[in-house]
């Protein structure tokens, strides 16, 4: 029982809860709060992996801007009606539309991973010393991933002018 | 100049357009419109008849179709048998349409009848001049059709309709045959042309049985558009339409079309001898049977019905035994003395008001013009010379009587002809002679005005000359005329005489029983019942016919149940089927985004799990 | 050194992607079905990065980092559209719930 362990059962259990209230929880605005204690557990592990800047990454991008343009929106939605449903066993089983065909769907997506997780090879899998470095990190992004690199650029200006035109739009016609 | 022959259907095609568009305007004045045209299409057809005799022929065609490798060509061809019959046709259709001038006077859809029988005449004509079996057809039809639109005419009564549509059906049951002739002709030949026909069998190189074939199905359409046995049986119901159109119609131009394909197609059915045969014995069942239903026929018109069916026969016979120009030559005299017949009986029936002779009785002395042209159409018809028919039908007993392959046609014909000559005299006596049997009838009736009776004067002189053209004293100058290859059967005293004979006979037992009374009709009736029986109800043919049309009716109803439960179930069940799963399948395009993403996710879930028991 | 095995990492990965699966296609309110697909890009994420620790051939190592780095691009990319649409959504029609949302319907 080392401190790693303990640091991962701690995450685990932070993590996976808030991530299960994100899922279900009825009060959005809870809901986003929940969300937001996910994105820093997820940091926590990368943290834990020893991949610091993405941690520092998903803090400053997640919790900096997802997280703030989420509630932002929450608020301009002007939902005072908050139209979560009320968790309980017989409404995870139940759904309007499609019955208990939701959690059987993201259980089986869990089964088949844990499936795959029994491979002796990879339970046995030693990690390595240590985790690329920033600079490392750096020199791919501008060399072998330079196009990516640049496409992703171009996705989020498009997105970024996107996001104006069609929220303005749709202001002007309401 | 033959080259103008077009312009004689042409004129009749103008008037029918003219008529059908501006009739209105003219009323019954508008009747005027097609006589001119046809009195244009006359002097044509007499300027071509001279033309042609001095030894001009036309022939006209154009490239109309072209189909890979063939080329249907359209056009016509005005030779001695056109440039006669259509003499014919154009002299009796302007006479018809004279006397219709008169007989329909205050119809109420007076116009619409003058543009049926202008499109019938058209019909006709070009029929005539046709060098090809497409045109040909063509012009069958539309005759068809007119023959339709004119024995419904006076279709308010359910009768008509129905005849019509007894005809209509009748004629089309020989009309696939005759399609169906063609459609063999064109493939072994290639062509269409009669000509082009001709040339290939001449060459001898085709299958005689196929060509029987062919010239059956060919024969078929003519026993249908003839009224031969046994499709003749729409033809004495045609009599339902106005007395003009019978005239003209049913007994002088269209049913003379199916002898005239007979005619036509002559070469095919010389090469198949088995199918003359057929036309021979065809003709003379037609000729015997339908004089013997004549004899008891009290109805004016459809005696006369019977007669032509009769006549017809005749026809057939002598194509069928060889007699080419016999054939021809009986077309044209009949065409004249029996037109002259029924415009008769419509002027009777017009001044009397009804159609049963035995209402009638001494009309002569009330219409004098109308009997005395009546009594020489039946002089002629009967076969006394040198009246038309005698020389016609002489020329046909002589073919006959050489005919070796079936001598008992001969005397079929013989048979017939007294028969013919017994009934023509027994309508005239109940019609004209003896005591007025209806008061009333007789004192009503009233000579019919003069463009009525003109028509009937103009007839009768060629039912009366027609046949001194052909006449073996002439040198039979028609004969060679319309064919210059002929071989004119050997004359025969004997056949002269027995025709003459058997003419005189039938004239002189009508006048006996019907004139002078020498025995008790009800008692002969009595005595004779079923022969009376079996001739009044023609032989039953229309029993039979209307027994095999409701057995189609029952199988066709039969057929439609199982096509509507069964067939039908099954491609509306497979409809269904497959409506149920595209109702199925409207749930997973619910226009929810999330809906795709759940199939999504399962199929992925899925597949990991598949590929998991598959071994990783 | 690192030592929890890499199954921990992967399970831990796997249970958020679950949860995020579910609740992308239970939930009914717009938002957080966005939410949901937020918790699945990062379950991912957790993959990625387990994995370029777990590799031992150095090269290699920061193809997944690259590959987070541009997965948290998109993922914020999409949010930034997302809800650009959902407030447009929201403003013409008064309501978040993604089953009203249906124009596409057969």
């Amino acid at each position: 029982m080392n401190w790693q362990l303990i640091a991962f059962a701690f995450l685990t259990g932070a993590t996976l809860y808030s991530a299960f209230r994100v899922a279900t929880d009825r009060n959005i605005t809870h809901a986003a709060l929940y969300l937001a204690i996910t994105f820093l557990g997820v940091a926590g592990y990368f943290l834990l992996l020893g991949a610091e800047f993405l941690a520092a990454v998903q803090v400053l991008v997640y919790e900096g801007a997802v997280m703030t343009v989420m509630v932002f929106a929450i608020m301009l939605s002007e939902m005072r009606e908050v139209r979560g449903e009320k968790v309980s066993v017989g409404k995870l089983l139940r759904s309007r539309y499609w019955g208990p065909l939701p959690l059987l769907i993201g259980l089986g997506f869990f089964g088949a991973v844990m499936m795959v997780l029994r491979d002796p090879n990879l339970s046995n899998r030693q990690p390595a010393s240590a985790n690329a470095s920033l600079t490392e990190l750096a020199g791919a992004l501008l060399t072998t991933y330079i196009i990516p690199f640049e496409v992703v650029s171009v996705l989020l200006l498009a997105a970024m002018v996107g996001a104006i035109i069609i929220a303005k739009r749709g202001g002007e016609e309401s | 100049m033959p080259h103008n022959a077009w312009a004689i259907p042409g004129l009749a095609l103008l008037a029918y357009a003219l008529i059908v568009f501006f009739g209105r305007r003219f009323g019954e004045r508008a009747a005027f419109i097609p006589i001119i045209a046809l009195g244009g299409s006359f002097v044509l057809a007499v300027i071509n008849l001279l033309a042609v005799i001095g030894g001009a022929t036309a022939e006209v065609r154009f490239d109309w179709l072209h189909l890979g490798e063939r080329t249907i060509t359209m056009g016509y061809r005005v030779g001695p048998v056109e440039a006669v019959v259509l003499f014919m046709v154009t002299l009796v259709s302007l006479m018809v349409l004279l006397f219709s001038k008169g007989y329909m006077h205050g119809d109420a859809k007076f116009n619409r009848f003058f543009a049926n029988v202008t499109l019938f005449i058209t019909g006709m004509l070009l029929l005539v001049i046709a060098d090809n079996f497409l045109l040909f057809l063509v012009a069958w039809e539309v005759m068809g059709l007119c023959s339709y639109l004119l024995i419904g005419h006076w279709f308010e009564d359910l009768d008509n309709a129905k005849a019509a549509m007894k005809a209509f059906l009748t004629t089309r049951l020989g009309d696939v045959g005759l399609m169906l002739g063609v459609w063999m002709l064109f493939l072994a030949t290639g062509s269409f042309r009669f000509d082009e026909i001709t040339k290939e069998i001449s060459k001898g190189q085709m299958d005689v049985a196929f060509l029987t074939l062919a010239a059956l199905a060919l024969f078929s359409g003519a026993v249908g558009k003839s009224a031969q046995v046994p499709l003749h049986i729409w033809l004495p119901d045609a009599m339902a339409g106005p007395t003009p159109v019978s005239a003209l119609i049913h007994a002088a131009t269209m049913v003379a079309a199916g002898v005239f394909l007979v005619a036509r197609s002559f070469p095919i059915f010389q090469a198949a001898p088995d199918a003359m045969l057929t036309v021979a014995v065809i003709g003379a069942i037609t000729a015997l049977m339908a004089a013997l239903i004549a004899t008891v026929q009290t109805d004016i018109k459809k005696s006369l019905a019977y007669s032509t069916v009769s006549q017809l026969g005749f026809m057939m016979l002598a194509l069928g035994v060889g007699g080419f120009a016999a054939g021809i030559f009986h077309l044209l005299t009949h065409a004249f003395f029996k037109a002259l017949l029924f415009l008769g009986s419509g002027s009777v029936i017009h001044a009397a008001h009804t159609q049963e002779m035995h209402k009638m009785g001494g009309l002569f002395r009330k219409l004098p013009v109308t009997g005395a042209t009546f009594i020489i159409g039946t002089l002629a018809l009967a076969g006394i010379p040198p009246l038309a028919g005698f020389f016609s039908k002489d020329e046909i007993l002589l073919e006959a009587f050489h005919f070796e392959r079936a001598p008992i046609l001969f005397w079929m014909a013989v048979f017939a002809a007294f028969l013919t000559a017994y009934y023509m005299t027994r309508s005239v006596i109940l019609t004209f002679f003896g005591k007025p049997r209806d008061h009333h009838v007789y004192d009503h009736a009233h000579e019919s005005p003069p463009i009525m009776a003109l028509p009937l004067l103009i007839l009768a002189v060629p039912a009366v000359f027609a046949g001194l053209a052909g006449a073996p004293f002439a040198g039979s100058w028609l004969q060679h005329f319309i064919d210059p290859h002929v071989h004119l059967p050997e004359p025969s005293g004997f056949v002269q005489n027995v025709a003459i004979g058997v003419s005189v006979a039938g004239i002189v037992v009508a006048f006996l029983i019907y004139q002078v009374g020498i025995l008790n009709r009800q008692a002969a009736i009595r005595v004779l019942k079923p022969v009376y029986v079996l001739f009044k109800q023609k032989f039953y043919f229309d029993h039979v016919a209307m027994g095999i049309v409701a057995v189609t009716v029952a199988i066709s109803r039969f057929v439609a149940t199982v096509d509507k439960w069964v067939v039908d179930g099954l491609v509306n069940g497979l409809g269904w089927f497959v409506f149920q799963m595209g109702q199925g399948a409207r749930r997973f395009a619910a226009g929810s985004a999330q809906a795709y993403a759940m199939v999504m996710a399962l199929a992925i879930a899925v597949g990991l799990f598949v590929y998991q028991a598959m071994g990783g | 050194m690192i030592s929890i095995p890499l199954t921990y990492f992967l399970a831990a990965g796997a249970a958020l992607f679950g949860l995020g699966l579910y609740g992308a296609l239970r939930r009914t309110n717009i938002i957080t079905v966005l939410m949901c697909i937020e918790l699945m890009l990062n379950a991912v994420n957790i993959n990625f990065i387990t994995f370029s620790r777990y590799i031992t051939s150095t090269g290699s190592q920061v193809t997944g980092q690259v590959f987070s780095v541009f997965i948290m691009a998109v993922g914020a990319a999409e949010v930034a559209v997302g809800l650009a649409i959902i407030l447009a959504w929201v403003r013409r029609r008064q309501q978040v719930n993604i089953n009203e949302i249906n124009n596409l319907r057969g």
